[in-house]
């Protein structure tokens, strides 16, 4: 809380900014900054750490104390990494099981969305509970008769099929998204469209869907980094490890013998690529959508 | 849902209420009314938008869930699978391993909450004001979050490491601490190992929300204290705090939420062990199945696993609203 002493005025000082901080609030505000590199630091330095390690000279991977700043530049990690490792075709796999994810989730979300916010009809609170219970359950707890059901149908080791299981867990979490987008459109706007003769269809896919356009990229991104992410599913259902999703694959190094450490963090930085891309693209929406969402 | 109020708008579509046969189609009976700006023409559209997502819940979701309790009370062994009652659930009772798991997992849901909840509100307080460099902050905040667990857990596993880790080289600056502390070979420090990785994704996260709800804080608020001569602590106790509540106790629910659903950032990085110290229920399911290929187990556990998600946050959502309402009016006496 930036402060002001009670008895002085409002020093109109600075242009646009009418409250300045007295002189003696100075020692206060170095004392915030001090804190907010402390904090910037801390939540950084695993990253920072993941990127340094990976360009790195090999040598410094195996020295105590290990060195906090860059002691030249060296790509080997990475080379060594695509030229020893099928990682190429993991990502692809996970690219195209999380593209599948994100399509079916919007195309299931966003009715679901519409028939929790607009519609009104029997049985829409058991409808909100079983989609909220899902959402609540852990993966793990169903990661067995899941994968009996995935044997079942000799889907297992198939791509196409694993990208169901994230949608299941995805679909519910779209629905709340879309359900309060849904629910901000202003009223009269759904009305004048109904007095126009649009029909409910046409009001979801011409009014309310172009309206939410933060909250459906939020649900794209969740859906995507949900399936981008996932390890309990994929190890469960793929085991040929050519057919290894990026995650799975990365994730055997940590307890194979013969890999360095390095390599290990040449790993973790390509696979933390497509979502970082992908959330600069669009953070500037999610942060938008978390704005709005909290004014309401 | 018998709340609905037959309008004036829903005149035509009423009668059938009377019409239909207590029949297996729950969806003809159908809505009847609604207002605002409910849309009310056309009964069946509901539940034709319904069905293509009910089926698919119901095939990956609930299928698999009432799948898992039948297993829970079968055994297979050779091929053969007999009904075998609450067997699963008796071994469990006795199991030591099951009990410590319960205890891991009431322990680390509670350390992520109040970890969780307590940083991400120091950082809000700490960012709510305006300060050069603020955009940046908060895009950085969010990276932890955006990061995937699988990288997270590379990246500790390369910092955590006894010989060549830097985070043994930050401890080592603390007097009397020696620089090859084991960390993922000691219950102790492998549990707080895991709490200072998922710790460290998640309170930036919180923060930022909590940060949203600080702001909505109307400001005419702080003024009217800061003139009956309120310190800052007074403002924090009078204002700041009751106006976080309903967004911390929701938040609360949703650290329990994601603290019990944590997974592959424990298993990858000790696969639950030493013995049962960072073993949560999650990881001791997944252990029974895919380490000794005891799927009935598994599912007996995982049947109690998802009773304590249920209570779990049935409790949490009856708490949050009686604290949310007492707090409230308690606020406004102030």
């Amino acid at each position: 809380m930036a402060t002001r002493s009670m008895t002085e005025p409002a020093p109109l000082t600075a242009g646009q900014r009418p409250r300045r901080p007295a002189p003696s609030r100075l020692a206060k505000r170095i004392g915030r900054y001090t804190l907010l590199v402390v904090v910037a630091v801390v939540v950084l330095f695993p990253v920072y750490w993941m990127v340094l390690s990976t360009f790195q000279p090999e040598k410094y991977s195996l020295t105590y104390p290990p060195p906090f700043f860059l002691h030249g530049f060296n790509l080997g990690a990475l080379t060594s990494l695509f030229e020893q490792q099928p990682i190429v075709a993991w990502l692809a796999h996970s690219l195209l099981v999380s593209v599948l994810a994100v399509v079916i989730t919007v195309l299931l979300a966003v009715p679901g969305g519409y028939l929790l916010s607009r519609l009104r009809w029997r049985g829409s609170g058991v409808f909100g509970f079983l989609l909220l219970f899902t959402q609540i359950m852990p993966g793990a707890m169903i990661v067995v008769p899941e994968l009996q059901f995935y044997r079942l149908l000799n889907w297992t080791n198939n791509l196409f099929a694993l990208p169901a299981v994230y949608a299941a867990f995805t679909v519910p979490l779209g629905c709340w998204i879309l359900k309060s987008a849904f629910d901000n459109v202003p009223g009269e706007v759904v009305e004048a469209a109904i007095v126009d003769g649009t029909s409910r269809i046409g009001v979801l896919l011409r009014i309310l869907v172009p309206l939410s356009r933060p909250a459906l990229t939020a649900v794209v991104v969740v859906a995507f980094f949900v399936s981008w992410n996932d390890y309990v599913f994929a190890s469960a259902f793929i085991t040929n490890r050519g057919l290894y999703t990026a995650g799975l694959g990365i994730s055997t190094f940590i307890s194979e013998e013969d890999i360095q450490l390095y390599q290990l963090q040449a790993a973790a930085v390509v696979f933390s690529l497509v979502p970082a891309a992908l959330y600069m693209i669009v953070s500037r929406h999610i942060v938008r959508g978390l704005t709005a969402g909290a004014v309401k | 849902m018998t709340h609905d109020i037959a309008s004036a708008s829903g005149a035509p579509a009423s009668a059938p209420q009377a019409v239909a046969a207590p029949g297996p189609r729950r969806g003809r009976r159908a809505s009847r009314a609604g207002q605002g700006h409910t849309i009310t023409s056309g009964r069946a559209l509901p539940y034709g938008l319904l069905a293509p997502i009910l089926i698919f819940e119901c095939v990956f979701v609930l299928y698999p869930i009432v799948r898992g309790f039948l297993l829970a009370f079968q055994n297979t062994s050779f091929g053969l699978t007999k009904w075998v009652g609450v067997a699963n659930f008796s071994q469990m009772v006795h199991d030591a391993f099951f009990w410590g798991s319960v205890r891991t997992t009431l322990e680390f849901t509670l350390s992520m909450v109040v970890i969780w909840l307590g940083l991400g509100l120091l950082v809000a307080l700490l960012m709510n004001w305006n300060f050069k460099g603020r955009s940046f902050f908060r895009a950085a905040l969010a990276l932890p979050w955006a990061l995937p667990d699988v990288p997270t857990v590379l990246t500790f596993t390369v910092m955590l490491d006894p010989n060549f880790g830097v985070l043994n080289r930050v401890a080592a600056w603390i007097p009397g601490v020696h620089h090859d502390i084991k960390w993922l070979t000691s219950p102790t420090l492998a549990f707080v190992a895991i709490v200072i990785m998922v710790g460290w994704k998640g309170f930036p996260f919180f923060g930022l929300i909590i940060l949203s709800s600080l702001q909505g804080i109307p400001d005419d608020l702080y003024e009217a204290a800061r003139v009956d001569g309120a310190g800052p602590f007074q403002r924090f106790r009078a204002i700041t705090f009751p106006s976080l509540i309903p967004t911390l106790a929701f938040l609360s629910v949703l650290a329990f939420i994601f603290s019990f659903q944590q997974f592959s950032l424990i298993y990858l990085s000790t696969g639950g062990g030493p013995g049962t110290s960072t073993s949560t229920l999650s990881v001791l399911i997944y252990n029974e199945a895919f380490q000794d290929f005891n799927y009935n187990y598994a599912s007996a556990v995982a049947v109690v696993g998802l009773a304590l998600a249920l209570v779990g946050t049935l409790l949490f959502v009856i708490f949050e609203r009686r604290v949310a309402r007492a707090r409230m009016s308690a606020g406004s006496e102030i």
